[in-house]
């Protein structure tokens, strides 16, 4: 394989490469290089690897079998208690994800139009060097201004690594998946319960689970605990969900609930626990700040059953009922957080609105209701953070009331995109995130990165923001590396090591070992710059010398110079044998030899009853006053309600013959990350579009045909699967295909795309994008 | 020696298809549509949105029987589908003939054609990776994230599946048809 590219090199000089294109190989090619790299020792022998999935955010515990240096099967590793004993359907096809054919091989330059998909092929310190180059001239430009420069990275193990080297460039934009995903959620539960915390799932008595569809967008240990239990077996579930989902299916009671009027349901719920006083007494009055006031709020208000009946379409008598058996389970009962939450306008208060709903039951730091758990302590590792004396602030920090660490993604690209930024944002390192796929309306997205004089790109796929990239350098998939080590607090905590099954594939690599690369080409030079223009550095300079302010301060390179392996010895080094159970079986807790037991052929015990964290707060919470927040004053400064209020804007109108746009996810599909999956899409080969079955028929719509979905921003075309599953009013499909990239071979053009067709407007608190606040129409084509 | 056969807690699946792709994974089997040894089979909820009768959506995790009175068994003309020493339904790849009577006979409609092993093939409870290997377990029940699954032998009282139906009720797929299926769906 590699004579073939070197001939085609020798012969063409330098060829523009599409990604895939000059490279493409067969899976038995793929099979056939794996095979050879095998050592004639290993030949024949199977080999059996504790490593964490990484088809997903859950990092599930699975052993890989290798079987002459190729991957024969991923098998569930029971020792993890947060995955129990399990592998879903994703975990399974991690196999075609690493011998995906389409996959990134080599570093590439864009040679061609941005978006063009031409690239050439470039040695990894060619690559190295043309982004030291980019960058020097950069800074140079913007004397020496960090933040010119913005960090982006999609969930994952090695995003630490990532986040090291943001943390060295002293940038101040950091963007991630937050305000695309679970920021209000977070922050919902933290400002009012001290924590987001978990869900016992294995204890509750009741559960209302509003939007989260835990049969689809498995979560663990959540979905493998919750439908052991529902139907009669020890769980009421409540399922409210615009949809019939196959969470609604496994419930005891499903609601239909009308898109985006979710906290006038919860208000409601609050309304009847208060008015007919039959929340938990005891636990209120020892753990509320200041519920007068939100009693005299939710009662003043008049949020009832009745009102909420007519913005929610949920009857009246269903939400007295359910206010009265959430009670009546106390403190069993939760209102399941959620995961996902960028929904609509209103998401902050309907998270702090479902956290005192739990609250009120006394659901909190007590099992069977929401748990904070514990962590294990592990040992940190030093890495450099240099202070930029020129490095400016946040441009997105007014775009919304509070923006955190992680900014508000839309919020920033809208500004950097409307010429509004105070000063220019110039390039973009972008780690394993697609925001072509991930943020609404992708054309502004596309934009937004041709606007940029640099954005490198760490992946394993070539994405459709590989494709708007300028340097794209291919990272090994989650199977080709050891990850940093993690702590998985929580009633049962732990630690879970994901270990390198294979070596990384044709020039892959690590993200450690690509960030050791890169910095140890580009610290030196952008010191220069730093050099140039920062005077406190010009006097450090004075005082200790060059040399030693550039070792001491701004050599970057020191972050990444011990391997993740050393990493990880040494963060647990305080446990003895850890690193090397780690090593061998994935997972490693305090008094695990002792407590882990397998009970039956399905089931194994962690840790015995009485030794589960299900209280650990004592009394006092981790909020500002220690106790349940009902008043956030502070947040009324900055044009937050300080309580959950109901607003008439809340109510989108939905023009007749027009929809109300939800996306979502199943359980064979994970995004647009598993959008090239050979053997998930064998399970489901597309998305289809939810339409209601009789207005389908009214429009002359069946099964299969294909029809356009347009909104204000766009459009996209997807088949019809007519059902009763959704209301009228509602369109829905899963997020995640569509995909522009012609260098995924499956993916490209396969279903509809709702990054196009989803308006960017976003929430006020956090700016959190409203994915649910889109009014589109449909056309048959 | 056992008589292996399944429980399963059909109440517990969520139509997640863990189960499909580790055995997909595990046996070698073709992508396709049409290739599987096990599958789950659902009915369309009834109703009109918003009144959808919850229980008319039902999940039903599926696969070869191993019936003790098996008709693809009885059909085979070239003895290729036999039974092994665990009372497995199994198929000789170099007998088969691709007849396709064993695909009319079964009623469970669990054979299919896998044009690897050019067989007309079907659910071996892992027999070849993994019991031959002395473990004890299938792919679809290791993997399978609400435990639905509990294979064992029935012939020892003391194993948890011999236990499982001393204290559940269950029920059998056709089981009037006198074929004696060793798949038990428990209520």
């Amino acid at each position: 394989m590699k004579v073939e590219i070197s001939r085609r090199r020798f012969l063409q000089g330098s060829v523009a490469l599409s990604i895939a294109g000059g490279v493409s190989l067969t899976p038995s090619q793929i099979i056939a290089s794996a095979k050879a790299a095998t050592k004639p020792e290993d030949f024949g022998k199977t080999k059996k690897v504790a490593t964490l999935c990484e088809m997903c955010v859950n990092k599930c515990a699975a052993f890989a079998y290798v079987r002459n240096g190729v991957i024969t099967k991923l098998d569930p590793n029971p020792h993890f208690p947060k995955s129990r004993n399990m592998l879903c359907p994703r975990g399974n096809c991690g196999i075609a994800a690493i011998y995906d054919e389409d996959r990134l091989k080599y570093p590439l330059i864009r040679d061609g139009e941005k978006g063009s998909g031409k690239f050439r092929r470039v040695s990894w310190d060619e690559a190295y060097s043309y982004i030291t180059e980019k960058l020097v001239k950069i800074l140079d430009e913007e004397k020496d201004n960090r933040s010119t420069v913005a960090f982006c990275a999609g969930e994952g193990m090695a995003e630490h690594t990532f986040k090291n080297f943001y943390t060295g460039f002293g940038s101040s934009h950091f963007l991630n998946h937050a305000t695309l995903c679970l920021a209000t959620t977070v922050s919902g539960y933290s400002l009012t319960i001290g924590s987001y915390g978990q869900a016992d799932l294995e204890n509750a008595k009741y559960i209302i689970m509003a939007g989260a569809n835990r049969a689809e967008a498995i979560l663990t240990p959540d979905t493998l605990d919750l439908f052991k239990r529902t139907r009669g077996r020890g769980a009421k579930l409540i399922c409210v969900d615009p949809r019939f989902t196959n969470t609604a299916a496994k419930s005891d009671k499903w609601l239909g609930i009308k898109v985006g009027t979710d906290l006038a349901f919860v208000l409601a719920l609050t309304y009847v626990a208060i008015k007919e006083e039959i929340y938990n007494k005891e636990f209120v009055k020892n753990n509320f700040n200041d519920f007068e006031s939100y009693k005299n709020h939710i009662l003043s208000n008049n949020y009832t059953p009745e009102w909420a009946e007519k913005i929610t379409g949920i009857e009246a008598s269903d939400i007295y009922e359910i206010a009265r058996e959430f009670m009546a389970n106390a403190p069993r009962a939760i209102y399941y957080q959620g995961r996902r939450t960028t929904w609509s306008k209103n998401d902050f208060q309907l998270r702090r609105a479902q956290a005192l709903l739990t609250a009120l039951a006394g659901s909190i730091d007590t099992k069977g209701g929401i748990c904070f758990g514990k962590k294990i302590p592990i040992k940190g590792h030093e890495v450099p953070s240099p202070l930029y004396d020129n490095a400016r602030g946040r441009i997105d920090a007014t775009e919304a009331a509070v923006v955190g660490g992680s900014g508000t993604w839309v919020g920033f690209r809208n500004k950097v995109l409307e010429g509004r930024a105070e000063y220019p944002i110039r390039a973009l390192f972008n780690y394993k995130h697609n925001p072509m796929q991930n943020m609404p309306n992708s054309k502004k997205t596309e934009e937004f990165l041709k606007k940029l004089d640099l954005v490198v790109t760490i992946d394993t796929m070539p994405s459709d923001t590989v494709l708007l990239s300028d340097v794209v350098l291919p990272e090994c998939t989650y199977l080709e590396r050891t990850d940093p080590l993690k702590v998985f607090g929580g009633i049962e905590p732990a630690i879970a090591q994901r270990n390198k099954v294979v070596e990384p594939m044709f020039e892959s690599k690590p993200v450690i070992e690509i960030m050791r690369g890169l910095t140890k080409k580009l610290s030196k030079p952008l010191f220069e710059i730093t050099k140039k223009y920062d005077e406190e550095v010009q006097d450090m300079i004075v005082e200790d010398g060059e040399k030693s302010v550039f070792e001491e301060e701004f050599n970057l390179a020191k972050a990444f110079e011990s391997s993740q392996e050393e990493l990880n010895h040494h963060a647990v080094s305080d446990y003895e044998g850890a690193a090397e159970q780690l090593e061998k079986i994935g997972v490693f807790y305090p008094n695990m030899d002792r407590y882990f037991k397998k009970i039956g052929v399905n089931d194994y015990e962690y840790y015995p009853e009485d030794k589960k964290f299900y209280s650990v707060r004592n009394g006092k919470l981790k909020t500002a006053s220690g106790k349940v927040e009902c008043n956030l004053k502070s947040l009324a400064k900055k044009g937050i309600d300080p309580m959950p209020t109901w607003k008439k804007e809340y109510e989108l109108e939905i023009p007749n013959g027009k929809f109300r746009f939800v996306t979502g996810r199943h359980a064979q599909f994970t995004q647009s990350g598993t959008a090239n999956n050979k053997m998930l899409l064998d399970l489901v080969p597309t998305n289809y579009l939810w339409i209601n079955k009789r207005v389908a028929n009214k429009l002359g719509i069946k099964f299969g045909d294909d029809v356009e979905v347009v909104s204000k921003v766009g459009k996209t075309k997807i088949k019809a699967y007519p059902t009763e599953k959704i209301g009228p009013e509602t369109l829905f499909f899963i997020h995640g295909f569509g995909n522009y990239s012609e260098d995924l071979t499956l993916a490209h053009n396969n279903g509809g795309r709702d990054a196009e067709i989803l308006e960017d407007g976003i929430e006020p608190m956090h700016g959190s994008t409203c994915l649910h606040d889109t009014i589109v129409e449909i056309r048959k084509v | 020696m056992a008589r292996y056969g399944m429980a399963l807690d059909y109440k517990n699946c969520i139509n997640c298809r863990a189960c499909e792709t580790a055995c997909k994974a595990e046996n070698g089997i073709l992508p396709g549509k049409d290739n599987y040894r096990i599958w789950i089979g659902q009915k369309e909820a009834e109703g009109e949105w918003p009144n959808i009768s919850i229980v008319s959506q039902t999940y039903h995790p599926s696969q070869c029987q191993h019936c003790d009175n098996a008709p693809c068994q009885q059909v085979c003309p070239t003895n290729a589908t036999y039974y092994d020493e665990n009372r497995v339904v199994r198929v000789d790849p170099e007998r088969c003939i691709l007849c396709t009577y064993c695909i009319n006979a079964c009623p469970y409609d669990a054979r299919y054609v896998d044009d690897r092993t050019v067989t007309v093939d079907k659910c071996n409870f892992c027999s070849d990776t993994r019991l031959a290997n002395g473990e004890t377990t299938t792919a679809c029940q290791a993997t399978c994230p609400t435990k639905v699954r509990t294979f064992g032998d029935l012939d020892d009282p003391n194993s948890e599946i011999s236990q499982l139906l001393k204290t559940r009720e269950y029920k059998q797929v056709k089981e009037h048809l006198g074929t004696k299926p060793k798949l038990f769906y428990l209520i």
